[in-house]
């Protein structure tokens, strides 16, 4: 399979790989079983991951990441074209993932694994993608000791997701629409603030008579 | 009273408990502090306090018609006012969680700072309720993308209930991260109070059952945790008037 063919022409480089033998396809809820059963089968090949979450991203992210006797080497978003840590952060998102996981031949990557600019540290995407410590901590044994020196950069992946202020936007937007329609699930909207929500249709109804709250007071 | 922070982080694992006794004891230099353990369904702060056969707990004061003082649970313990709470399932189903503010209330008369150590969740009443009580938030993550969006989420659920963030405390930092960190401070509503190493001085810390600055006040996490506290800002309110504002704090009856 390969990346995006109609790229913009940028000059990060895409990934191509052998299809391969397809072993799994399924939703998972937590994208740590995949990484764990490619670790456990020392699987070298690639996973394709397509997060189900749709708010956050709108549809821009389709990843491919790639292992190497069972531990992670590269990552890709097809759809944006950015690798490496950029790929792992855009792919980093709450909820279930549409997972296939192939089998590949150790040659038929060879090439692919020699572009550095789309490698990640091994453990970055247990740590990332299914926020596992024990999972990130088993790959990163598992990973021979030259691949050690990709994890120099393992905070790569965090400084693209918090340089993504679209993205910051759209979770603090999400929360707070959910802080509102929660607060009326348990009867707490009275103790919500009113002034805090200038973009909430209904945040004026919020701050009724003796709505008091933690910010209340000394602001 | 001076001010109420809820430790929060929206997930379990980034060292909540760990940061609410740090920053407790870093901060009893200068106050009287409380600590609550406000996670009443998966309550820990005991076993991090050396107080694992507390007879009272928080959870006896959430029981309604108990006529337990909150006096008889809180424990004196490292320079600090602690009130811990229970581990039993039976006891988590008894307590009602919008007592909590007549807790909170009552102890807010007695202490200089209260820190309440918030449920790694946001998913119910119970678990929000710290959040939605304290003056501002001290939210604790790790510097991972998952952290770092339930610390964002954590911020909106607070700031829709007027508490606004106090300070952004990076745990278990392994490398620099300075980048991140400074990064991360102009999506947060506070300074980022410290960078805190991973430290196997955390983990024997946890393990003895003692606060880490009890444990190894001249580790490189205490020193930390110590920053963190200079750089709280305590505010300087009136007593009286917060202590209203708890008990008149709007939470009904229906859980």
């Amino acid at each position: 399979m390969s990346g995006s063919p109609e790229g913009d022409g940028s000059a990060s480089p895409t990934l191509t790989v052998p299809r391969g033998t397809l072993l799994r396809s399924r939703v998972v809820s937590d994208v740590g079983t995949t990484l764990s059963r490619a670790l456990d089968r020392g699987l070298t090949g690639y996973a394709t991951l397509v997060p189900q979450e749709t708010l956050l991203l709108s549809g821009k992210a389709r990843g491919v990441l790639t292992f190497e006797d069972g531990v992670p080497v590269l990552a890709y978003n097809t759809v944006t074209d950015s690798g490496g840590p950029d790929a792992l952060a855009e792919l980093a998102v709450p909820g279930p993932y549409r997972v296939e996981l192939y089998a590949v031949d150790r040659s038929g990557l060879a090439a692919a694994h020699e572009e550095e600019s789309l490698r990640v540290a091994p453990d970055a995407a247990a740590t990332e993608l299914a926020d596992d410590a024990d999972l990130a901590e088993r790959t990163r044994d598992a990973a021979p000791g030259e691949r050690l020196r990709d994890g120099d950069d393992e905070d790569d992946a965090v400084a693209a997701f918090l340089a993504d202020d679209d993205r910051i936007d759209a979770i603090r937007e999400q929360a707070r629409a959910e802080a509102r329609d929660r607060a009326a699930e348990w009867g707490l909207d009275d103790a919500l603030d009113g002034s805090a929500e200038p973009d909430g249709d209904d945040a004026d109804a919020a701050a009724g008579d003796g709505a008091v709250s933690g910010g209340a007071v000394d602001r | 009273m001076v001010e109420a922070f809820a430790v929060a982080s929206g997930k379990g694992g980034t060292g909540k408990t760990t940061s609410t006794l740090a920053l407790g004891m870093a901060l009893a230099a200068d106050h009287d502090v409380t600590v609550v353990d406000a996670d009443t369904g998966m309550a820990n702060l005991l076993f991090h306090a050396g107080l694992d056969d507390a007879a009272v707990t928080l959870h006896d004061l959430l029981v309604e018609g108990t006529a337990t003082d909150v006096n008889e649970a809180t424990y004196e313990r490292f320079g600090l006012s602690v009130v811990p709470c229970g581990t039993s399932l039976a006891g988590f189903e008894a307590a009602e969680p919008e007592r909590l503010r007549d807790v909170v209330a009552e102890l807010a008369r007695d202490t200089d700072v209260l820190l309440l150590d918030s449920p790694a969740a946001l998913g119910s009443k119970s678990a929000v309720l710290p959040v939605v009580l304290a003056d501002r938030v001290v939210v604790v993550v790790e510097p991972t993308i998952p952290a770092l969006s339930d610390g964002l989420k954590v911020q909106e659920y607070a700031r829709s209930y007027g508490t606004e963030t106090a300070g952004v405390l990076f745990n278990k930092v392994r490398g620099g991260a300075d980048d991140v960190a400074a990064q991360a401070e102009r999506h947060f509503g506070g300074p980022v109070l410290a960078n805190v190493p991973e430290s196997d001085a955390v983990r024997a810390a946890r393990r003895a059952g003692e606060p880490l600055i009890a444990h190894a006040p001249e580790s490189e996490a205490a020193a930390r945790y110590r920053r963190a506290a200079d750089r709280l800002d305590v505010r300087d309110g009136d007593g009286d008037a917060v202590a209203d504002r708890f008990r008149s704090a709007v939470v009904p009856d229906t859980p």
